[in-house]
């Protein structure tokens, strides 16, 4: 395993650890890596499952919150249990709730809309522009009550990340944060969020992204450059004393007059001790070289 | 002949289609609960074309689906096949993995989650081992996860209406399939020196399989008409 002060190896990492000696005990550390793996990943479907299960029957609360003004107890769960969604599932969900007779949007208590009549399509937009116009399958029309209903929902949609849930890895960086086009409507909801949104000072998650950003600034590719790893402290200088301004006064004189003829503007350009001490440097730090 | 007409002769020739396809249905699942071993009389088995609509309509020409449910239970002779042999290193073997199994046609034109967890309740209610449900259309893939979910409670299997309409066991083509028991694979292994690994394959969703109720692990023979030999038996492990 690689310590703190070696490199950071950019190869991918090994599940097992390099001191093991014995060929079973490394077949062994491998297939439990990978079984865990597995583990998770049935978890998280059934965690999706069981979410799905909940969410058919939302809203909870009914009559003054309708989907424009959710109660903010249901838009929370369902933006919590929405998180490990993909795209896919949030459709199984919609379908479900259908099947229900219900809404496809989860916070809308609303029966879905029949449509009148046989035939497999309609049209949609007759009214307005030509390029509004559209012929649609009636299914598409027959999973909301509205046409606000079904924009909040594929405006939630949109938001889930396409990346399975098992693969987003730990880090926050990947986690959704999902919105509603029309949040909950309650004063104490309102401020809470202004808070999340405050940008404190010191933020932890923000000083990981500027560090990574000064990485690939100054070229460091590689994983550690990605997750931020060089960890850039800047720290406020000590101050001692008052600061006083330079002054020629405290100069020796003597010492100023025998360079007074080099100086240009005030300053001395120095020559052979410069020289000198670039070639000190070069033989001390070599590390860099290949 | 008037529109009025017409329509009422389309009417009923359509009634009498799906009267005609539930019969079938009905028949071939009961072959098939038959054939895994489960007891269930001739006469329920062969039921008539006539019997049947008399025993099932629902006064309006139409068949009434949730009068159609049955159960069953297994008989000796396939407890015995499910049964675990008893070795040395395991005096006591478990129970064997079998138990009342119960048929249910789903009504409804979506089956979705609340159908199949409203199912996996009952069987587990009233105890059964085994589920067969058998839906008119596809479950949503969605309630198909809830299976794996309650596969420790209880066993579910899925069968369309379409798949039912032909036994296909009974087709000329199809070779006859024998599940072994636990003793007549460890006998074959014995006799081949094999491991179970080592033979052919058949996957779980094989129709036959499907058909068989096979599980994972187990061995079915497969007897085959053969021009040179007369019957040639081959041996397949289920994956």
């Amino acid at each position: 395993m690689a310590t703190s002060q070696m490199p950071k190896s950019i190869l991918k990492k090994t599940s097992y650890p390099a001191t093991t000696t014995s060929k079973e005990d490394r077949d062994r550390e491998l297939a439990l890596y990978h079984a865990e793996l597995i583990q998770q990943r049935k978890d998280i479907e059934l965690e999706i499952l069981l979410s799905t299960e909940t969410l058919i029957d939302y809203p909870l609360a009914t009559a003054p919150y309708d989907a424009s003004n959710p109660s903010p107890a249901d838009a929370k769960t369902f933006k919590n249990l929405l998180r490990p969604f993909q795209p896919g599932d949030y459709d199984a969900l919609i379908v479900e709730r259908n099947i229900n007779e219900r809404c496809g949007y989860t916070l809308c208590a609303n029966s879905p809309r029949k449509e009148s009549g046989g035939g497999r399509w309609r049209m949609v937009g007759k009214h307005g522009k030509g390029k509004d116009f559209r012929v649609v399958d009636k299914k598409e029309l027959e999973k909301w009550c509205s046409e606000a209903c079904a924009i909040r929902a594929l405006y939630v949609r949109v938001q889930l990340s396409e990346t399975a849930a098992w693969e987003r890895g730990e880090r926050g960086e990947n986690t959704v944060k999902i919105e509603l086009r029309d949040e909950p409507k309650s004063d104490s909801d309102t401020v809470v969020e202004g808070l999340e949104k405050l940008q404190l000072a010191g933020d932890d998650s923000t000083k990981k992204q500027d560090t990574a950003h000064l990485a690939l600034e100054r070229g460091e590719r590689g994983p550690a450059a990605r997750i931020g790893s060089v960890d850039v402290k800047i720290l406020e200088k000590e101050i001692q004393r008052a600061p006083e301004a330079p002054s020629l006064e405290d100069q020796d004189l003597t010492e100023r007059l025998d360079t007074m003829h080099l100086a240009l503007e005030g300053h001395t350009t120095s020559f052979g001790s410069n020289r000198h001490r670039r070639h000190e440097e070069e033989e001390e730090d070599t590390d860099w070289k290949l | 002949m008037s529109n009025e007409e017409d329509r009422e002769v389309k009417q009923r020739e359509a009634g009498n289609r799906e009267t005609a396809r539930l019969w079938r249905a009905w028949r071939t699942v009961h072959e098939l609960v038959q054939d895994r071993g489960y007891i269930l009389s001739e006469a329920e088995v062969k039921i008539s074309l006539e019997d049947f609509i008399h025993k099932f309509n629902s006064g309006d020409g139409n068949i009434e689906k949730t009068r159609m449910n049955f159960t069953a239970h297994p008989s000796d002779e396939m407890v015995a096949r499910y049964s675990n042999p008893v070795t040395d290193r395991d005096p006591k073997p478990a129970a064997p993995d079998v138990g009342p199994i119960k048929v249910k046609f789903e009504e409804g034109d979506s089956i979705g989650i609340k159908n199949m967890r409203k199912f996996a309740q009952e069987l587990t209610a009233e105890s059964f081992h085994t589920g067969i449900m058998i839906t008119s259309v596809n479950i949503t893939p969605a309630a198909l996860k809830i299976i794996p979910a309650v596969a420790s409670e209880t066993r579910i299997e899925t069968f369309l209406e379409a798949d039912l309409l032909v036994n296909i066991t009974h087709h000329e083509l199809v070779p006859k399939h024998v599940l072994l028991s636990k003793e007549e694979k460890a006998a074959l292994l014995q006799r081949y020196r094999l491991k179970e690994t080592q033979l052919p394959r058949i996957q779980v969703g094989d129709p036959v399989a499907r058909y068989l109720g096979l599980r994972r692990g187990q061995v079915v023979k497969i007897i085959r008409k053969s021009e040179t030999a007369g019957r040639y038996a081959s041996y397949r492990y289920t994956v």
